[in-house]
């Protein structure tokens, strides 16, 4: 028995989307944790597939540009209203997020009830597929993930709540379309969950990645769930071992 | 340890080599699946992408597929956008020249056939728009004959040294499937004039074929839940002009079926749609056999 999945060409492009995916989606997945406002990410990800629904409704859905621009112009629309929410009501914040979410969806649906053909628009930019990802199409991601880790990283917390929510909107904007919404949740949540430290929330990260690709590639099960399985098995195995550890040592 | 490696490896190497020998053939549905083995027998290894209980619109992404449409040296697909949400992203990743579309080991059912429902006599309150046309074409059998002819040609073309054969089994299975068209068309005479109501449009080709008559479907756009206004005028056509059966496929959901059974006299009716899509429907004889039968079950 051989299992023609685990080629390292096949598999390659999707590691490497893993690495681009959880380079920005680990520190921010800390932040998000941190502030309480889990859902976030299903909501701005909604927030970009109203913006293509609504592009492709006023017929400009023929550039892949205009699509994204539309896509990044709704998610950063969403996050901004979600800045001034948060301040203003804070102690809510968390349900306004699930509120906005299930209201985008559903607008969603509503706006596609007219139009068939959108429907396709919605799905791709809400269920990226992992495999699917060749090597081009990790180049956009590249460039625009570059300066937002040098802006996290080189400002940290200057960048204030504003700053915070833009970056996060274009980080998921990027993520969903190439990953899914599923891996995108995962890969924020999980390894910020299973650890404090940033480092071994990275190899948490790549630790999931990596076992949930071989997984799929030998047992032949499709990739993203089996990525997502795996990511939160190293994340509980991370957990158990490690946090009665920090516990003691009283990190933070 | 690495001795039993050492033995995997081997077996692998010799399976490999054995399988290489045969003609690789892709096929995007179980029908082609079928349609290839029965063309290819023994010639030729069957790799098929879906199973019946997929919708075959949209697929999860698994490394194996991405390996053998990569070794194939023929792929048939239904065409005319069914697969059009995986399948332009898997033959990039693939990369395969031998199986490009345009190429001799591309086979497109929906190119052999002449497609109902093409959008200029669509109209688009009707339903989902597939813009050549509706891709379902399997379920009229003369169809298949027609794919299988193409098939036959393409196996020929790509395995000239075994080009007898391939002649041989196609003349076979043309004989052995005018013969039982006949039988199906003979038994399902009863059926002329049937009025179904349809879970989506999937049926179009059957309809046609057996002379079923459908009076409404119930959710026009897959993915898209219906308006209760839609649902209420289905409802009163139903109980004005009476439907015997609502049809779903194995691979939807039966909800909506029984959502109208529960309100209607109309039974909901589960139908293999494809090779696979219950125990009888092993190949594409027992699919078409088991069709006929629980419609005619239905109407009594």
């Amino acid at each position: 028995m051989s299992a023609p999945g685990l080629e390292w060409s096949i598999l390659a492009p999707a590691l490497a989307a893993g690495a681009l995916v959880l380079s920005t989606h680990v520190p921010l997945g800390r932040q998000v944790l941190q502030r309480g406002i889990i859902f976030i990410d299903l909501a701005i990800a909604q927030f970009a597939a109203l913006g293509v629904i609504v592009a492709a409704l006023m017929g400009w859905d023929n550039s892949p540009l205009a699509t994204q621009a539309a896509a990044a112009s709704a998610a950063l629309a969403g996050a901004l209203t979600m800045t001034w929410t948060e301040r203003r009501w804070p102690w809510i914040q968390e349900a306004i997020i699930g509120a906005a979410f299930v209201t985008a969806a559903s607008l969603s649906l509503l706006l596609l009830a007219g139009n068939p053909q959108a429907g396709e628009h919605l799905q791709d930019i809400l269920a990226g597929q992992i495999l699917w990802i060749s090597w081009p199409d990790l180049l956009p991601a590249l460039l625009l993930y570059m300066p937002l880790l040098g802006l996290w990283f080189g400002f940290g917390e200057r960048l204030g709540r504003i700053g915070f929510y833009l970056l996060f909107a274009a980080a998921v904007t990027v993520s969903v379309q190439l990953v899914g919404i599923y891996l995108v949740f995962a890969s924020l949540i999980l390894p910020a969950l299973a650890t404090r430290g940033l480092k071994s929330a990275y190899l948490v990260g790549a630790a999931g990645y990596a076992s949930g690709l071989l997984a799929s590639g030998g047992l032949d099960l499709p990739a993203g769930p089996a990525i997502v399985c795996a990511l939160a098995l190293c994340a509980l195995l991370c957990a158990l071992l490690l946090r009665p550890h920090a516990d003691v040592t009283g990190d933070g | 340890m690495r001795k039993i490696l050492l033995t995997m490896l081997v077996t692998s190497l010799l399976w490999a080599d054995s399988a290489a020998a045969r003609l690789q053939i892709f096929a995007c549905e179980p029908e082609w699946g079928a349609l290839a083995s029965e063309l290819g027998g023994e010639l030729v290894s069957v790799f098929t992408a879906t199973t019946a209980q997929q919708d075959p619109h949209h697929i999860q992404a698994r490394p194996a597929l991405i390996a053998q449409l990569r070794r194939a040296d023929l792929a048939i697909c239904t065409g005319a956008e069914l697969e059009a949400g995986w399948l332009p992203m898997l033959q990039r990743r693939a990369n395969n020249p031998r199986t490009a579309p345009g190429s001799l080991g591309f086979l497109e059912a929906a190119a052999q056939v002449e497609l109902l429902e093409r959008p200029q006599r669509l109209d688009r309150a009707d339903g989902d728009v597939h813009a050549s046309g509706n891709p379902h074409l399997h379920l009229d059998p003369r169809n298949i004959a027609r794919v299988a002819a193409a098939l036959s040609q393409r196996l020929i073309a790509l395995d000239p040294g075994n080009a007898d054969a391939y002649r041989r089994r196609g003349e076979d299975f043309q004989q052995r499937w005018q013969a039982a068209i006949a039988t199906w068309e003979q038994r399902a005479r009863p059926l002329q004039g049937m009025r179904i109501v349809v879970a989506h449009n999937d049926w179009v080709y059957l309809e046609r074929w057996l002379g079923l008559q459908r009076i409404a479907a119930l959710e026009p756009r897959p993915g898209i839940p219906p308006s209760s206004g839609h649902l209420a005028t289905v409802l009163a056509k139903v109980q004005q002009e009476g439907a015997t059966a609502v049809l779903y496929a194995a691979y939807q959901d039966r909800r909506p079926a029984d959502w109208l059974a529960a309100r209607s006299p109309v039974q909901p009716l589960r139908l293999p749609y494809t090779v696979g899509g219950s125990q009888r429907a092993t190949d594409l004889f027992g699919l078409f056999d088991e069709t006929i039968d629980l419609l005619l079950e239905a109407l009594q």
